[in-house]
């Protein structure tokens, strides 16, 4: 799934593993969330979301937004 | 089954056990071959030797356990994966020596061995989850 966690974390001046450091995991997950190679489970998706006082939508976009917008 | 309790707290709960464990495990299994005489020795002390060198194996694959349990969630993941590809290999090993002794291809392998051979298999398991995945 595509999200925009790098972009809001680099915008922030974090690293990957300060970012782990905040959410409490390691920072493969970080790094597995940030490449799409790993969705979160929904309690982490949002825990990231408050992090960055954005939304869920905001932050991963599934494809359905696409869909959507086509609509 | 324990709670989730984060990256940090379920890693340094398993470092604070494991190694201890494995610290135990090497001086027993150190003192054992050292002061008992497997041919020798009572049944009573070989018996006992076995079972103290075992007993800090069962705590380490405790800690193991219990990582799975409460690290993160990705991190679980990937444990559990190296897990899974460790206990498959080690099992399909165990099948192939099994029957290559049931149709005396090869002598006795000593059980122990597939023990080690399953931490190995669990340890490369996981290294190679390094490569082409996620770094």
């Amino acid at each position: 799934m595509k999200n925009i966690i790098r972009a809001l974390r680099t915008e922030r001046g974090w690293s990957q593993q300060q970012l782990a450091d905040k959410l409490d995991v390691s920072r493969q997950s970080v790094n597995a969330i940030e490449t799409g190679k790993y969705d979160p489970s929904l309690p982490l998706a949002f825990a990231l979301a408050r992090l960055f006082d954005r939304s869920i939508e905001e932050l991963f976009d599934d494809g359905s937004n696409v869909a959507n917008a086509a609509e | 089954m324990t709670q989730p309790k984060g990256f940090r707290t379920a890693t340094r709960r398993y470092q604070f056990l494991f190694w201890p464990m494995m610290i135990v495990y090497v001086a027993i299994i150190l003192g054992a071959s050292a002061f008992i005489d497997k041919d020798t020795a009572p049944l009573w002390l070989k018996t006992t030797g076995a079972l103290a060198i075992a007993l800090p194996l069962f705590g380490a694959l405790f800690a193991v356990r219990r990582l799975t349990d409460e690290t993160d969630e990705y991190s679980r993941l990937r444990h559990l994966r190296a897990l899974r590809d460790g206990g498959m290999i080690t099992a399909g090993i165990l099948f192939l020596v099994g029957f290559l002794q049931v149709f005396n291809v090869t002598g006795e392998v000593p059980v122990v061995w597939f023990g080690v051979f399953y931490f190995a298999a669990y340890g490369l398991s996981a290294c190679l989850q390094n490569f082409g995945r996620t770094v």
